[in-house]
């Protein structure tokens, strides 16, 4: 299951969302540590992030599709220069863009933590862990699949 | 729509304000002088003026600007696609005087943004804050502008082998051309070695890959070749454009990350004109960093896709290379205000007007102005013509 593992990473003073109509159910699934994707019941296409009506068929009618919390980084790069002062002491972090397994290629933006920056590559695999940023708000972030609970991976 | 005789589009005159830094000038009087230099260049006045287009980062922009320059204009364009507005802008306002909805189409840009980032200093600033909307979806992490087209990067790399030092060509061509331009940010030659040398500021993009933060802007006049025939400057004809998106800001929405909005909008934009990317002679290329030059050449056709590393290395865009490209010194070296496009704009019109001196691209022909905006969301062709079509 996708919610094992969980810890902090990243400071408090981060950008929060403001979840809408559209979002809130991506957000809930992330605060009980559920990664979903958005997926059309008429044509089947996911999308991401979470939108009103489906860009391949137009469809309002849509599910929130549970996903293994594996997935596959496409591509990623290494942030050295800190945009808030927060996270000035968290530089160097990974942003990446992950291919969820089974999102029917809607790819997500994210982090992968817990790595040694100079060890990226595309193609790693890799495996969602969540991060508390408050009571209502969970963000699903990524780890190689290698790394084990108990501090491999770095 | 068809166009009426007499009415095929010209841009009739060009300027740009005084850059790279401005810190006594307000944002709005940058748009001024460059509109009152464009207006000399072209031998008009405010009077002449029935149609008004420009962009910025707050709604009603073009209403503000309109007000503070006292123009009441039949025509009003203030479309934002980032920094590829302003070649929108010019293509709006070829048809819109080509259907007779206008006869003079005053376009300005202008910005302080590196004198108020200056003028920032010490508030603090970022932190926190509710953000709405998917919008939030890429901010969340952490990530960055420079982020998003670093690993855009990235992916090219890991597709195509594309090198850091071939990307670092880009930016050492462009210094190359900014030592020749009085005005440039940066102007001291630089060396491969300088660029990959130099600080990580979002892997695998270095300090010199991005481009620099300035104040600047510009502006041009876009009327009929029956208006432009009596004023002081050659016409520069409007031969086509074309504009394309492929996302908003989240990058995860964009699909590949290495075809951009340029391989839909670049080639409708040569068909409408009627020429192939073999008969361009000088380019202007939205140079926000240097990967963003490489997807360009390869989605406006310019070389395969893949091939674009090549394409750049060894000189390709140097004056006397496969494509002259960004003659000023582009915003890697010369200026970058935060929307370019203007920039990309003049410089074409002063290549084909002959007026680039050291960096003139011997009878330059035809010009292809390339914007490019957002998180590499949006991109606008602009083929420009010293011969009527």
């Amino acid at each position: 299951m996708s919610g094992a593992t969980s810890g902090r990473w990243f400071p408090d003073e981060m950008p929060v969302p403001a979840a809408n109509a559209e979002t809130a159910g991506w957000w809930d699934a992330c605060a009980s540590h559920r990664l979903v994707v958005e997926r059309c019941t008429a044509c089947g296409a996911t999308r991401h992030p979470p939108g009103p009506v489906c860009p391949v068929c137009r469809s309002a009618a849509a599910e929130w599709a549970e996903l293994p919390g594996t997935g596959t980084v496409y591509s990623f790069t290494v942030v050295r220069q800190a945009f808030l002062p927060s996270l000035a002491e968290v530089v160097p972090y990974v942003v990446a863009v992950v291919e969820p397994d089974g999102a029917g290629g809607a790819r997500m933006v994210s982090n992968v933590v817990e790595v040694d920056p100079e060890e990226m590559e595309i193609g790693m695999p890799v495996q969602v862990v969540w991060e508390d940023m408050g009571p209502e708000l969970a963000l699903p972030r990524f780890r190689p699949s290698a790394a084990t609970p108990d501090g491999g991976g770095t | 729509m068809s166009t009426r005789p007499g009415r095929r589009a010209v841009i009739c005159g060009a300027a740009l304000s005084d850059y790279p830094l401005l810190p006594d000038m307000s944002e709005h009087a940058v748009h001024a002088q460059a509109a009152d230099r464009a207006l000399a260049d072209a031998g008009l006045g405010y009077e002449d003026v029935d149609g008004f287009a420009t962009a910025g980062f707050f709604p009603m922009y073009s209403t503000g600007v309109a007000e503070y320059l006292g123009l009441r204009p039949t025509y009003l364009d203030e479309t934002n696609t980032g920094g590829s507005s302003f070649e929108v802008l010019v293509e709006h306002a070829a048809y819109a005087v080509e259907a007779g909805a206008a006869e003079v189409v005053l376009v300005t840009y202008g910005s302080v943004q590196l004198s108020q980032m200056g003028r920032r200093l010490g508030t603090g600033g970022g932190g926190g804050g509710m953000v709405p909307g998917p919008a939030i979806y890429d901010a969340l992490w952490g990530n960055t502008l420079v982020g998003n087209y670093a690993m855009a990067a990235r992916r090219h790399m890991h597709e195509f082998g594309t090198t850091p030092e071939q990307l670092a060509a880009v930016a050492v061509t462009m210094r190359a051309h900014a030592g020749h331009n009085p005005h440039a940010q940066y102007r001291d030659p630089i060396t491969v070695e300088d660029v990959v040398g130099g600080r990580l500021v979002a892997d695998p993009l270095h300090k010199l890959d991005c481009c620099v933060i300035s104040d600047g802007g510009g502006a041009c006049i876009v009327t009929t070749a029956e208006r432009a025939a009596d004023l002081r400057r050659p016409p520069v004809w409007i031969l086509g454009g074309a504009h394309s998106t492929t996302h908003h800001l989240n990058l995860s929405a964009m699909g590949d990350l290495t075809t951009t909005a340029a391989a839909r909008c670049g080639p409708v934009a040569f068909e409408r004109a009627g020429i192939s990317p073999s008969e361009v002679d000088v380019a202007q290329l939205y140079d926000s960093f240097t990967i963003t030059v490489v997807l360009t050449v390869e989605d406006l056709g310019f070389c395969a896709k893949g091939e674009g590393g090549a394409f750049v290395a060894d000189g390709g865009l140097g004056l006397g290379g496969r494509l002259p490209t960004n003659t000023d010194g582009g915003g890697l070296s010369a200026c970058h205000p935060g929307m370019r496009g203007m920039f990309l704009i003049v410089e074409a019109v002063r290549q084909l007007r002959g007026e680039c001196g050291p960096t003139q691209v011997p009878d330059a022909r035809v010009a292809v102005a390339h914007g490019t905006g957002g998180m590499l969301s949006t991109g606008a062709t602009l083929l420009l013509g010293r011969e009527a079509p």
